[in-house]
């Protein structure tokens, strides 16, 4: 392998990554405040992006869209929350993930019988004309994505560290007991967490959709890998995501460039059951003491 | 016996039924969902020993269906064998790999274990692809089911033998599940420490689900190849697994029946689903079942108002769907993800589960009997306390970081003693006892019990070793009833080899833990509530609970973290009593308490703990005295007070 | 659990039964990914179907028969096929079987049609395997057909597309299903029976889902292809089309019929321009039964463009020639209507051509007699500008007077050999 295709591939596979580490963020949220995460994330972004390409098609501009696209997101997370997590965390159980998973299903059909089946291209005010950095290509697509990224887990940060109300979800994410003991009601904030991911997913799907185009089937597979990513970063790492979604981005490129196309996610399989093995809570996760 | 008759009954008469159908009906498709029933049955029965069993959201069964499948045909195709040998090869292909994929495993849970168990699937599914040479790749492997003895095998007598097949698996699981094995797998569930910690080794029993769970898959991954006779490696994606997963918790988890009713539903929904006109009687039928049942929860308060109303508004969307909606095939996804809504919702028990108890009212079936209880010097004989040291802790330092909570501790405690640990908070007694426990590895410094080395960090050796404890954060095993809770950590009475368990040839044994189990309980006081599940009882008989279950392990040295915390005073005075009635069996007991009455009233002698140092020792009587216990305690020095000591507020 | 199993069994004895009617079954995936080509095919066929049914039925005896369709959703699952086909096989009443895309579920499930002798026509799955099974296994009565242009047909014209080019070395790229592989095996074949004139410089593969190409893409550049030989479904196939323009490369994509769906040449835009692919129907109102039937599919199932224009046109062909054969046999029996399909004395005008004898009676050592498509009804397309077109001249000249009957075409058994277009 020469020096330039390295290049090309470990650029392209990184990009890749920050897909996944952008719908990976989305599990960490809510796993942060309610030890819970939507199985049904996937469809989420796919939703998302349908109704902002439904915004689009009747001629709602670009940047107009994606602040409808954001409340859009953050109120099927709601609905989420009240519908499939909800119950599940009062009763102290694990039904969450099957009800994540039901939830998801009634979307994707919901979706298919509404949108159609097909996939769709999604319109950006961006050229799609590839750009030549250093012998690398890459489009502006992707610049976008990456861009993105940082963005918007860059503001959730920011509002977690110095908002009252993101103080209050970083609280309920330390100990939930002890934030209830202070008065912060702890159902608020695991709703606030949901539609924080829900808004998230609605970004992946306007960044992603260029990519990845919208239909129904557009996050399956994509869905898979992000968890994958967001458990080996720990699933409550923050910026972990973003180096492993990377890494694995690189590794998947890579592989399948020398190993031949078709064991493309072999290694980074193996690697993920080793690296859970050797840390359960992931590489940047917090390792609990185990108090009884 | 009457129970006995009836499950069993209802049993014989279910396969009775499902064996007699091929003689009445001709119909090969109805031959056809039969057979793939039983086959999904098997499968569901393995996937409900990890998921409903060992409570761990496992996605990686359907791997072994494809391993099973892909096994066995290649030994049909490739290697020439008949059918038996095949169906051994896959089933010890799945139990094989199950095992193996459970030890990197071990340490996960929830999420982590999901994904762990995903991966795997994904892997698999890539190299049954890409390993064209061997499997055929994505083309898929063609294949004819061999003669069985000579003769070619009908479809009805095809169905038979995976009828055969699931009655086999359904009678030893049956066994093993109701086994010690059984409990050991629930309680590793509900609390994997305290399993650890009452000796029973969580490492050994998760391997053994996880490779018995999947060998079961790879047997029915066996048959899935002899049915179809065409294998495709995509056929074993997450798709079939969520499906799988639905089914167990459709059909209710821990249960063979209930992986029965998900197999069936998963076999027939889709099926039921493509008639319009049996959609809408099966709509209707669901939304008069949920109306019925969440107006009877909501009456009865046994239902939240979320849990009641939302499989209403559910199955009504679906009865009003059913109107609108002209091509009910379109929507099939939606459909059945409103119905399994309904039921995790307002059935969480599964299907099974509201039936069983329906059925269980209708019939009036009577509770499992209990054996009298064994004589309590059968199950604790007394032991005379030699006068020497049992335990000695020689500079035992502990540090998480910068914190030292143990930080050169020495203290040695006499046989049948009873000596009590107190200290203010964060004085590193609970500390101490974890690393007795083997929960934390020392920093620095030993544990001679009777002058040999306790092994260091590990819960179960220790607890092997003869050392029991008690949790002051409960960690019971809430869904197993009290009687359950102690026969977990029962110690001396299962010997039987797991192939005699499995063809229920432990009766013996079993009876004999349950009349132990309930000693233990009486001695605790609960006899009563032997078959409640320990999370139904009050707090203070859960506190009692943990007492009894330690006492199960028949220990030398019995560890008491906290016995009486929140317990109310009556609770506390019937606790001081039962502590008694234990040391009089011999019994060394190290009691971590609070309760500054409850200390004097027991203990023999006292250390106390500050900043985790050893800081007085002595009776109850002097220590309270002491100047430097009462700066400990109240932050600066106090003139001693006559008779009234200053720690008797400190009773919360 | 009783009550359950009890329906299901009622439900099987009992079929909503309608006296005076022509049972067909619509079988493929409706839902999921493939369901662009399966839902085409699916409407594609109950226009047709409306249409019969609108003029009062097919003529059997002195009663008109209206077609009654039963619709199963296989979700392009093995298992399911294999279950729907069981369920289809053992309805006493059913005439016929149209459908399934993909070749998994041909192979799962067609052993249950043809142990009862059901007549089906396959619709659009094109892997060479659904009809090679019984020709490799010798069977000696077939009521198996197959309506689409097979990949046999296809991949000789792709490599044929390809060394007509001049081009001599060339990437093959496929999807790691059925379908992909098997068109791999095909393609390459044919380069073989083509006299070895392509160089296969690299053969890369990308699962379903894949979004980032450029490894497999990278291999095929630096390895000096000069063109894609491309096997695979939808969005996959508009990835590769738009990462090779971001590498820069302008070597074209040649493949199956595939890549006329609009999920590619929607999401590939103007990367997709100048991909060829082999095409039995291209969505251009060139005849005026082809406007009738693009603008009545618009207008029914309220699209602007047909997800799989080849699907829809051969779902609605396939239609017509099984009301065909019904009216030759003058029965609804299944065996009888096989019988008539192998030898259709009226021509049938269909969408894609007016159809002269398409099948003849089953020979074991040639699955072409089952087989309707032949060369001479695949043309080459072209994406252009976000539409089919033709890619010669020639062929829609050719089309328009098949389509107005002038031809006589008997079908030869000779398939698709090197006739230079």
């Amino acid at each position: 392998m020469t020096l330039p295709i390295f290049a090309q591939m470990a650029v392209s596979g990184a990009f890749m990554g920050l897909v996944y580490a952008l719908i990976a963020y989305g599990f960490q949220l809510t796993y942060a405040t309610s030890k819970s995460i939507n199985f049904g994330q996937g469809e989420l972004v796919m939703v998302s992006a349908f109704f902002s390409l439904t915004l689009l098609n009747l001629g709602v501009p670009y940047w107009a869209m994606i602040p409808c696209g954001l409340v859009f997101g953050a109120a099927m997370g709601l609905v989420i929350e009240r519908t499939a997590v909800r119950l599940a965390l009062e009763q102290k159980s694990e039904g969450w993930i099957l009800l994540s998973i039901i939830g998801g299903l009634f979307l994707f059909s919901t979706a298919e019988n509404i949108w159609g089946r097909d996939d769709h291209p999604f319109p950006t005010p961006m050229s799609t004309d590839p750009i030549h950095v250093l012998g690398v290509d890459v489009t502006r697509n992707e610049i976008a994505v990456a861009v993105g990224v940082f963005a918007i887990m860059g503001l959730i940060e920011l509002f977690k560290r110095r908002t009252l109300l993101g103080k209050a979800f970083e609280a309920v994410s330390a100990d939930r007991d002890a934030a209830e003991l202070m008065g912060i009601s702890a159902t608020r904030t695991v709703m606030l967490s949901y539609g924080l991911s829900g808004a998230v997913a609605a970004v992946a799907g306007i960044l992603v959709s260029p990519i990845t185009t919208v239909g129904p089937t557009m996050a399956s597979a994509l869905i898979l890998k992000a968890f994958s990513v967001a458990v080996v970063a720990g699933l409550d790492s923050g910026f972990g995501v973003v180096v492993i979604g990377m890494m694995l981005g690189i590794l998947e490129s890579l592989s399948s460039f020398q190993l031949g196309s078709g064991w493309r996610e072999a290694p980074g399989l193996v690697l993920l059951i080793l690296a859970l093995a050797l840390r359960p809570t992931g590489v940047f996760g917090k390792t609990a003491i185990r108090k009884v | 016996m009457k129970r006995l008759l009836l499950i069993h009954g209802a049993e014989l008469i279910a396969m009775a039924l499902l064996g007699s159908i091929p003689l009445f009906i001709s119909n090969p498709y109805v031959l056809a969902l039969l057979t793939l029933l039983a086959i999904y049955g098997i499968l569901l029965i393995g996937l409900d020993v990890t998921v409903g069993f060992l409570g761990q959201v496992n996605l990686g069964h359907v791997a072994f269906l494809g391993l099973g499948a892909y096994a066995a045909g290649l030994m049909v195709t490739r290697f020439g064998f008949g059918m038996i040998p095949a169906l051994l090869a896959a089933m010890a292909v799945g139990f094989i790999l199950g095992a193996l994929l459970a030890l990197p495993s071990l340490r996960l849970e929830g999420p982590q274990f999901a994904l762990a168990t995903l991966s795997f699937a994904a892997l698999s599914t890539t190299a049954l692809n890409e390993l064209e040479g061997l499997t055929g790749g994505a083309q898929g492997l063609s294949l004819t089911r061999p003669p069985w003895f000579g003769r070619e095998l009908t479809p009805p007598g095809f169905y038979w033998l995976c009828l055969a097949m699931l009655v086999l698996v359904w009678v030893l699981m049956r066994n093993v599940l109701a086994s010690h094995w059984g409990r050991a797998f629930e309680a590793l569930r509900d609390s994997p420490i305290a399993t650890d910690a009452m000796g029973v080794g969580t490492y050994r029993h998760k391997v053994a689900a996880f490779a018995l769970g999947s060998g079961l898959g790879g047997l029915a991954g066996g048959l899935y190849a002899f049915n179809f006779q065409y294998l495709q490696p995509q056929s074993f994606t997450y798709d079939l697994m969520v499906i799988l997963l639905l089914g167990v918790v459709l059909g209710g988890r821990k249960s063979l029946w209930g992986a029965l009713v998900g197999a069936t539903l998963v076999v027939l929904l889709p099926n039921l689903l493509s008639n319009h006109t049996l959609f809408r009687i099966f709509a209707g039928v669901g939304f008069l079942v949920m109306v019925v049942t969440g107006v009877q929860g909501l009456i009865r308060k046994r239902l939240r108002p979320f849990q009641a109303l939302a499989p209403i508004v559910a199955m009504g969307m679906l009865v009003l769907g059913g109107f609108v909606v002209e091509n009910t095939e379109n929507w099939r996804k939606a459909i059945f993800s409103l119905m399994l809504f309904s039921v995790v919702v307002g059935l969480p028990e599964g299907l099974m589960g509201f039936l069983s108890e329906f059925l269980t009212q209708a019939f009036k079936v009577p509770p499992v009997p209990l054996p009298e209880p064994a004589t309590l010097d059968s199950v604790l004989p007394v032991r005379i306390p030699e006068d020497s040291p049992i335990l000695v802790l020689e500079d035992l330092k502990r540090y998480f970081g910068g914190v030292k909570a143990v930080d050169g501790l020495s203290i040695t405690i006499r046989a049948g003693s009873i000596h009590g640990l107190i200290g203010p908070n964060g004085s590193g007694k609970s500390t101490v006892v974890n690393v007795i426990s083997g929960l934390y590895l020392p920093t620095a410094g030993r544990v001679l019990l009777r002058g040999k080395p306790l092994p260091l960090g590990s819960l179960v050796k220790v607890a092997k070793a003869g050392v029991a404890r008690t949790f002051q954060n409960l960690q019971l095993f809430g869904e197993l009833t009290a009687l359950e809770n102690v026969m977990v950590a029962l110690r001396g009475v299962y010997h039987s080899p797991l192939p005699l368990v499995l063809l229920g040839l432990a009766y013996k044994e079993e009876q004999k833990a349950r009349a132990e189990a309930l000693t233990l309980l009486e001695l605790v006081g609960l006899r009563e509530e032997a078959r409640t599940k320990a999370k139904d009882l009050t707090y203070g008989a859960q506190r009692f609970l943990e007492i009894g279950r330690a006492l199960a392990r028949k220990p030398e040295i019995l560890i008491l973290d906290e016995p009486a915390a929140g317990l109310a005073h009556p609770d506390v005075l019937k606790q001081i009593e039962v502590i008694q009635r234990i040391q009089q069996r011999g019994m060394t007991i190290i009691l971590i308490e609070h309760h500054m009455d409850v200390v004097s009233e027991l203990c023999d002698v006292v250390s106390v703990l500050d900043g985790g140092r050893l800081i007085a020792e002595g009776s109850p009587e002097t220590i309270k005295r002491d100047p430097k216990v009462v700066e400990a305690y109240l932050g600066q020095p106090q003139p001693p007070t006559g008779g009234i000591s200053p720690l008797e507020p400190l009773t919360a | 659990m009783k009550r359950i199993l009890f329906s299901t069994l009622l439900m099987g004895a009992v079929v909503l039964q309608a006296d005076g009617t022509v049972k067909i079954a619509l079988t493929g995936p409706f839902t999921g990914g493939s369901a662009p080509m399966g839902a085409s095919m699916r409407d594609g066929a109950t226009l047709a179907i409306a249409e019969i049914n609108a003029t009062g039925g097919i003529q059997v005896g002195n009663q008109k028969m209206k077609i009654q369709t039963i619709e199963r959703d296989d979700e392009a699952k093995n298992e399911r096929g294999a279950l729907i086909a069981q369920e289809l096989a053992a309805m006493g009443d059913l005439s016929g079987v149209i459908g399934t895309v993909n070749t998994g579920v041909c192979l799962s499930g067609d052993k249950h049609f043809q142990a009862k002798g059901i007549t089906k026509i396959i619709c659009p799955a094109a892997g060479s395997a659904s009809m090679t099974q019984w020709s490799k296994a010798g069977v000696k009565d077939v009521s198996i057909f197959r309506f689409a242009a097979h990949d046999g047909i296809q991949s000789a014209m792709v490599i044929e597309a390809a060394i007509n080019r001049n081009f001599t070395k060339v990437a093959v790229v496929f999807d790691s299903t059925n379908y992909g592989v098997s068109g791999r095996d095909d393609m390459l074949d044919q380069i073989r029976k083509q006299g070895n004139k392509l160089q296969v410089v690299a053969q890369e593969k990308f699962n379903i889902g894949d979004k980032d190409m450029t490894a497999q893409l990278l291999r095929a550049k630096s390895a000096g292809a000069q063109a894609i030989l491309i096997w695979g479904i939808g969005p996959e196939l508009a990835a590769v089309a738009n990462g090779m323009a971001k590498l820069g490369m302008n070597a074209p994509l040649i493949g199956g019929w595939t890549l006329s769906m609009s999920n590619f040449i929607d999401n590939a835009g103007k990367n997709g321009n100048g991909t060829l692919m082999p095409q039995t129907f291209i969505e251009e109102p060139f005849t005026a039964k082809a406007k009738s039937f693009i603008e009545g599919y618009h207008k029914t199932f309220k699209v602007e463009r047909i997800p799989s224009p080849v699907s829809a046109a051969q779902g609605y062909d396939a239609v017509y020639l099984f009301a065909a054969a019904v009216r030759q046999a003058q029965s609804t029996d299944t065996h009888k209507i096989k019988e008539a399909l192998e030898n259709l004395k009226e021509p049938v005008k269909g969408v894609i051509a007016t159809w002269v004898h398409p099948f003849s009676s089953w020979d074991p050592a040639d699955e072409q007699t089952h087989e309707a498509f032949r060369r001479e009804q695949t043309v080459m397309g072209m994406v252009k500008d976000g539409r089919v077109i033709f890619a010669n001249a020639a062929d829609k000249d050719r089309l328009i007077k098949a389509a107005l009957g002038a031809t006589a075409k008997a079908p030869t058994k000779a398939p698709a050999k090197s006739k230079k277009s």
